[in-house]
């Protein structure tokens, strides 16, 4: 018998020990919360008192209101204009960043500057919009000062374009990350090889520089869909309560006890949060990519 | 070349947009600086005052305008970043070195942690809140229920962190105490935990930060007494003064000293790992 045999090292059981403290903590308060919200959106809704008698009402009154159709259908559409603001404004960031910067130092000094604003609070940045869209808000004040419009433009504020510009702004970096550190992979041979035999730069760009960026524009749009489907914030900072997503619903049902709604609400959103997800992972194989 | 034309062109459009970024915070700064009780939350600025500031720490004599009701939520969301911060890296420490063995189940366990941040906060908290209420039939409170949502969200990133540290760790000193007759958790006291201490520090900022901002879970799950943001969010609400501005001043500026400490221990530990490997070098 050997000195190592008789050596105190870690049992197979331990690994056990280790990962079942977080295993059950997340299956307690996570994994059984989200199949709680199912099971209650079945649930019976009197005035001030639920019970768990199992029933319709509850999703017959959702797709029976116009309001929280209209909801459904706004959430979707602000996510879509969001995405595709987020990837036109976010991917000329990653291109300069990931592949035009031959310098890692100052390609790091560059992420970090546009990673500095998340250690404000999440509401100050949403709030800091107020001042600057208002009617005397700073983006009039130099649009006038500039002699480009001589009325303050009032659509600025509290309306559906102030929560575009505002997610757009919050949610931007999410993208440029993924795509930045995906570009920054690219070998610089096979671009020069390319370029040695003859192609332009937009045709490099659609042959080899997008195709290969698109993993990382993959994760980004799942980063970006994932927190605007799941907004509420933004939208009642910036939108004076005219824009109400799915998550704003919830937040007055639970306001006001109606519980089972609010799990009706919580349904669907996770329902369509999983499409979303799983129609990005069908564009590419994840697991292969990275 | 193209790139001559494209990169001046890419650098001005990174200009804006950092622009873009940075506008709002500005405008937002400038305005704390407005003067009160008057000067409302926007442009001209009426005269340069440190009013607002003031007005945070109640040095200002009482007006219309209410003081923001910081105190006691400032404890509550340190108490509860805190708390948050030590529960999700002891979590994370403990699943990251059970994963670096394989064992059965590994995969779905490692989607099951990944998870908790993916999942948005209106659900989990919803969540939360129905199994409080409707299940358990106990109040809410930001020390029991927003405490175990800020856990599932925060693991995660503890989670992850301490899995990209392990993955570079090397085994074979680890193989070295055990041989020597050294048990597992002397092992782990004296020689896992030290190398692996600077991912232990992100892990715990990571934490820290996350559940100390925490916004859409705590809404739902906290119950009566306020968290700091959800203080911020109850001003949204009513009309808004510059002493919010101010605020958002004031937390930048702790964020950043947070940060900072966290890179004077780091560059630490780090130049206390460069010394050993070089008296080692020595030896």
């Amino acid at each position: 018998m050997s000195v190592a045999d008789t050596a105190p090292r870690p049992r197979k059981s331990n690994t056990w020990w280790l990962i079942a403290p977080g295993a059950i903590w997340m299956a307690l308060f996570l994994v059984a919360p989200i199949a709680l919200i199912v099971y209650v959106s079945f649930w019976t809704q009197t005035t001030f008192k639920i019970e768990p008698t199992l029933t319709l009402t509850s999703w017959k009154t959702f797709f029976g209101s116009d309001t929280y159709i209209s909801s459904l259908f706004t959430t979707l559409r602000i996510w879509l204009i969001v995405l595709v603001t987020t990837f036109v404004i976010g991917y000329p960031t990653a291109l300069f960043v990931g592949l035009f910067i031959k310098n890692k130092t100052l390609s790091t000094v560059l992420l970090v500057i546009c990673v500095i604003p998340f250690w404000t609070s999440f509401l100050i940045r949403v709030l800091a919009w107020r001042p600057m869209l208002g009617k005397e808000g700073a983006i009039n004040i130099i649009l006038q000062k500039a002699g480009i419009i001589s009325q303050p433009i009032e659509a600025l504020l509290f309306t559906e374009l102030s929560v575009i510009i505002g997610m757009t702004q919050i949610y931007v970096v999410f993208m440029v990350g993924p795509i930045a550190f995906m570009l920054g992979r690219i070998d610089p041979n096979i671009i020069e090889a390319a370029r040695d035999l003859g192609a332009g730069f937009g045709r490099i760009f659609r042959k080899i520089i997008f195709p290969l960026s698109l993993p990382g524009v993959v994760v980004g749009a799942i980063f970006v869909s994932v927190m605007v489907l799941g907004e509420f914030a933004t939208a009642a900072a910036l939108s004076g309560r005219k824009v109400n997503l799915l998550g704003n619903i919830i937040v007055t049902q639970v306001g006001s006890l109606k519980w089972a709604l609010a799990s009706v609400v919580g349904v669907i959103l996770t329902i369509v949060m999983g499409l979303v997800i799983a129609g990005f992972l069908r564009i590419v194989d994840l697991k292969r990519e990275l | 070349m193209e790139s001559r034309v494209l990169k001046p062109v890419l650098a001005v459009y990174v200009v804006l947009f950092i622009l873009f970024l940075y506008g709002p915070f500005f405008v937002l700064g400038i305005l704390s600086f407005q003067q009160g009780p008057e000067g409302g939350p926007q442009f001209p600025i009426i005269e340069w005052s440190t009013y607002w500031y003031r007005h945070i720490f109640g040095l200002t004599p009482p007006s219309r305008v209410a003081p923001l009701p910081l105190g006691e939520s400032l404890f509550r969301s340190l108490t509860l970043a805190f708390m948050t911060m030590v529960t999700s890296t002891v979590l994370g420490v403990m699943s990251a070195q059970a994963f670096r063995k394989k064992f059965t189940g590994s995969g779905l366990v490692f989607y099951l942690i990944v998870l908790g941040m993916m999942v948005p906060g209106v659900l989990t908290g919803l969540g939360t809140s129905l199994l409080a209420n409707n299940i358990l039939g106990i109040e809410r409170h930001w020390w029991s229920t927003a405490f175990v949502t800020h856990v599932v969200y925060t693991f995660p990133f503890a989670f992850l962190v301490m899995l990209a540290i392990l993955n570079r760790f090397d085994g074979s000193v680890e193989e070295a105490a055990w041989s020597l007759g050294v048990s597992p958790w002397k092992t782990f006291r004296k020689v896992t935990f030290p190398l692996i201490f600077p991912g232990v520090l992100s892990a715990m900022l990571f934490a820290f930060t996350l559940s100390y901002d925490e916004f859409s879970r705590t809404l739902f799950a906290s119950g009566r007494d306020q968290t700091l943001p959800l203080a911020i969010y109850g001003t949204f609400s009513v009309e808004i003064h510059p002493n919010v501005f101010a605020f958002g001043v004031l937390t930048t500026v702790f964020s950043f000293a947070l940060l900072s400490v966290y890179a004077i221990l780091m560059s630490l530990s780090v130049r206390r790992a460069k010394k050993i490997a070089m008296q080692e070098d020595i030896v």
